[in-house]
């Protein structure tokens, strides 16, 4: 009966894992190598494929400029103008009219929903042609396609700040409407509009289904024409694009990470994750 | 409501204890080991359940009570040591080979199965057909009171109704022990007191040997047969509830079971301290204080003599009605601040500002080194 | 406080309630509708933009669907639609949509599965997340390029394997069904991971453990507890993938110039292409055919997920 320390005992290997179904963990290692060489072995090749006198024979590129450039222009000019419709109305509707908050959800979804391509097609019917003379008008219907990451990610954005109770105390402190807006509840979004900005500018600059149709020779309409001249030019350019989306990324995971709620980051992911269709 | 259910409740009891063979099992924890990294969060834990006992472990998050918990259940296996039940060694045995109903923290529901299939779980696992499953099921969870809820998913559900789920679910496989893991802590006050007077009753119908792990002081002395006090991956003292208050083996267990008054003291002899300008005996030993003659005296805020005294040597600051007793706050000479309860009619005149005496009854006391 | 708080609720029920039609109930209801109308005025623009931006080309589409050239009402778009070359595009578009959502959904969870189980906060984890975020994002012409410099004719890899294994891949694979299968992994993979994830995380471990605890061994937790709660996320990160391979349009048109017909493509060629005449409108009858099969695609998913998901209700 004395409390005999016994020898350690250790269980059957393995055991101490509850589940025995996948012992040792190797089954992880298989799937993440393979997976590995299936995500890494084409860019590999791709980098080789080009060479390096590629990447800098793309900067000389006659057209890369300039269609880097109107890629540019279209990613500012939609950033603006979803930013600007965006972040009052969702303000609006979380703090004025919360019942709509999933009719608005939903909505939102419809963008994503409908191929670009059926898109465009309706578009260039109605468009009136001093729009379609214009390559501003991809633009204006880009703003339309980023603003289901735009509405998500204020969205997000907001209901992790807990807007009522932060415009209630603020006014209750005797600050006006405005004043609220500009010096309360901006400060608090930067996280949310940095990620719904940045997901735009990515989604602009990798646009090519309605830039082409429209005949608007953007970054990847050119990688395209660009392809009869030189194809290790285009290869180039392609892994510039993903080097690109990668940047773009890492400054979202950089703001995220420095001050940014669960929700918003999961909402963010999955939303970047989304552009692909626009692609 | 109460009228209905009790006849019914008694019914269903009965046919469980008569069917099952479950009642009391013996469990032996012997020697427990159990290191993360560096830590031992248990160090040679060593403790023995009568059948049928509901033995609490109570100590700070940390303190190795939830590992000591998880060990018994097979979750977890020790680096040394080994779980008896019975006189059988089970440490090598799977979790869901044990027999051991456990009833976790919170949510742990299945939330795609009401309430009923949840119960019926187990038997489900342990090819118990339907009708009979369906049966045995519906009478636990009769006899948590929630019959009415059979049909219900666990988010249609309340905290404290989908605990008693959990409970008729643990209870439902006849374990030979129950083990209860915080049970109780996500609930809010009132619901948290009717579910651990039922548990205690259920427990002790059923006579299941029962393993209870709370932070809560309240609650494991309310609820336990004896309540295990454990600090660092040890066991620090195990005793009865009344003992355990009244004569606290350590300055650990009496500084976290009850509130506790730290005044300062100096030993005259290794089996006396003079303290508030009396010399009184010193419980146990004062080996924990070798090498100071300075130390911290222990005393209970009901423990203390207070009179309403010109220039005494305290002074009340504060004045807090907890119901039949007031606590009074009482700054001492030397900056040192206790609490004392007296009888609520007592402390009526005692205001803020009163220059108050206290002192000790000569009783033995617990000494401690000086907090720092 | 309660009386002074509930007292005005009558008045203003009996002011707006369902008075009969008098003068002071169409007042009230006048006052209603402004009110109303003056709650809505933030939405507006953004229902405005809505509207110019999307509901209006896509009312153009359907209508433009069943007219003839000259304007006048026509089911001949519809029928060129539904046939021959049309109709193979249909199928060919479905059954590559259909591959790649279910081969990536099941990669993706069994990736997304194996870092779950790695431990919280690991670099793998948090490599695996990035990683992912980056290649779920790199659709498109890029992506396309990446392949045929790679695994095209001629292409990198396809060099290696003709050594190793000389009459197996030489590249002409790629443009097949199944190579743009393997195109198409390239981003949904990583996108299966992304949406999956959230949904493994919502597994409670106390899930687990409670059935292991009664008794329940790995496939018997997974088929009555970890399965039944996951499927109706699992089915809508399968939606998702499905409507995303179904709209692509640059990775496809980079790469099938020709050798397959999906309606995303066709429905391109339409907008640009030579024309014929008669055939002014078949790309809005083919456009009409897309958004019918992913309206049909998420009614399966709705129902699904009303049968899946009972117990969330």
């Amino acid at each position: 009966m004395a409390p005999v320390t016994r020898p350690v005992i250790n269980p059957v290997p393995g055991a101490r894992r509850s589940f025995p179904l996948f012992k040792a963990g190797l089954w992880r290692w298989v799937i993440l190598i393979v997976a590995g060489m299936y995500f890494l072995l084409p860019l590999y090749a791709a980098i080789r494929f080009a060479g390096i006198k590629a990447y800098g024979d793309l900067i000389g590129a006659s057209g890369f400029t300039s269609a880097l450039w109107l890629s540019v222009r279209l990613a500012i000019i939609t950033t603006l103008i979803t930013l600007a419709l965006m972040l009052p109305t969702t303000v609006y509707v979380h703090l004025k009219l919360p019942g709509l908050r999933r009719l608005l959800e939903s909505l939102t979804i419809l963008p994503i929903v409908i191929p670009p391509v059926v898109l465009a097609t309706g578009l260039l019917q109605v468009a009136p042609a001093s729009l379609k003379n214009t390559p501003y008008i991809l633009a204006l219907e880009y703003v339309v396609l980023a603003m289901p990451f735009a509405y998500r990610t204020i969205d997000a954005g907001l209901r992790a700040l807990d807007l009522k109770t932060i415009t209630e105390a603020s006014s209750s402190l005797g600050a006006g409407w405005t004043r609220t807006l500009t010096q309360v509840v901006l400060p608090n979004l930067t996280t949310a509009l940095l990620a719904a900005t940045v997901l735009t500018v990515a989604m602009v600059l990798g646009e090519y289904t309605i830039s082409s149709l429209a005949l608007y020779t953007t970054f990847p309409v050119w990688l395209v024409t660009n392809d009869q001249s030189s194809a290790t030019v285009t290869v180039a350019g392609s892994v510039f694009a993903l080097f690109i989306t990668w940047l773009v990324l890492l400054i979202i995971t950089v703001a995220g990470t420095r001050r940014g709620r669960r929700t918003g980051r999961q909402v963010s992911l999955f939303t970047v994750a989304r552009q692909d269709n626009r692609g | 409501m109460t009228m209905e259910t009790t006849p019914q409740t008694g019914t269903a009891a009965s046919s469980l204890s008569a069917g099952g063979a479950s009642g009391g099992a013996s469990v032996r924890l012997d020697g427990l080991t159990r290191r993360f990294g560096t830590v031992r969060a248990l160090d040679g834990l060593s403790l023995n359940i009568a059948p049928g006992e509901l033995v609490a472990l109570l100590g700070p998050s940390g303190c190795g009570k939830t590992t000591a918990l998880r060990l018994v259940a097979g979750f977890d296996f020790p680096d040394a040591g080994a779980v008896l039940i019975d006189g059988t060694d089970i440490s090598r045995i799977p979790a869901a080979k044990r027999g051991m109903g456990m009833v976790f923290q919170s949510y742990s529901l299945f939330p795609n199965m009401p309430a009923l299939d949840n119960v019926a779980f187990g038997l489900r696992m342990r090819k118990i057909g339907g009708t009979e499953r369906r049966q045995r099921a519906a009478e636990l969870l009769d006899m948590v009171g929630l019959s009415a809820q059979a049909k219900q998913y666990p988010h249609q559900l309340s905290g404290g109704q989908q605990q008693r789920v959990a409970l008729a679910r643990a209870l439902a496989i006849e374990p030979r022990v129950l083990l209860l893991d915080e049970p109780l802590s996500a609930l809010d006050a009132k619901v948290r007191l009717q579910l651990r007077e039922q548990i205690r009753t259920l427990q002790q119908r059923l006579g299941t040997t029962t393993l209870f792990v709370t932070h809560d002081q309240e609650e494991a002395l309310s609820m336990a047969d004896r309540v295990g006090v454990m600090n660092k991956g040890q066991l620090e003292q195990i005793d009865a509830p009344d003992e355990l208050y009244a004569r606290p083996a350590t300055a650990f267990v009496a500084e976290f079971v009850g509130v506790m008054n730290r005044i300062p003291g100096v030993l005259e002899s290794p089996e006396a301290v003079r303290v508030l300008d009396v010399v009184v005996p010193v419980k146990g030993s004062s080996s924990s204080v070798a090498g100071s003659s300075m130390v911290d005296v222990l005393v209970r805020p009901e423990g203390l003599i207070v009179d309403v005294t010109e220039n005494g040597n305290g002074i009340v600051t504060t004045r807090t009605f907890l119901g039949s007793v007031t606590r009074l706050g009482v700054l001492l000479s030397g900056d040192v601040r206790i609490r004392v309860d007296k009888p609520s009619t007592v402390a009526a005149s005692i205001p803020p500002g009163t220059s108050v005496s206290v002192t000790l009854p000569s009783a033995p006391v617990l000494v401690a080194p000086p907090a720092s | 406080m309660d009386q002074t708080a509930t007292a005005p609720e009558p008045v203003t029920g009996s002011g707006a309630g369902p008075v009969p039609a008098d003068q002071a109930g169409t007042a009230s209801t006048v006052t209603e509708v402004v009110r109303w109308l003056r709650r809505v005025a933030g939405v507006v623009p953004f229902a405005a933009y809505l509207a110019l931006g999307m509901l209006i080309p896509m009312i153009a589409v359907i209508i433009g669907a069943f007219r003839a050239d000259n304007g006048s009402f026509t089911l001949s778009n519809v029928k060129m639609a539904t046939h021959g070359v049309y109709l193979h595009g249909y199928w060919e578009s479905i059954s590559l949509s259909i591959w790649a959502s279910v081969l990536p959904a099941i990669f993706g969870l069994l990736i997304a599965y194996a870092i779950f189980t790695a431990k919280r906060g690991s670099v793998l984890r948090q490599l695996v997340i990035t990683t992912s975020g980056v290649f779920a994002n790199f659709g498109g012409v890029p992506l396309a390029f990446l392949f045929i410099a790679s695994l095209g004719s001629g292409g990198l890899l396809t060099g290696w394997i003709q050594d190793i294994f000389p009459h197996s891949w030489d590249g002409s694979q790629l443009y097949t069904l199944s190579g743009i299968v393997l195109v198409y992994m390239y981003f949904q993979v990583p996108l299966m991971v992304l949406v999956i994830l959230p949904g493994l995380e919502g597994l409670r471990t106390s899930w687990r453990e409670a059935a292991e605890n009664l008794g329940a061994t790995s496939l018997q937790y997974w088929r009555h507890v970890g399965g039944p709660v996951l499927l109706p996320t699992f089915m809508g990160c399968l939606l998702l993938l499905f409507g995303s391979s179904l709209s692509a349009y640059a990775t496809a048109e980079a790469m099938t110039s020709g050798t397959i017909a999906l309606t995303s493509i066709q429905i391109g060629t339409f907008i640009n292409g030579n024309v014929l005449a008669g055939e002014v409108n078949v790309g809005k009858a083919l456009s009409l055919g897309l958004v019918l099969i992913i309206a049909v695609a998420m009614a399966f998913y709705v129902i699904l997920q009303r049968r899946a998901s009972r117990w969330l209700r």
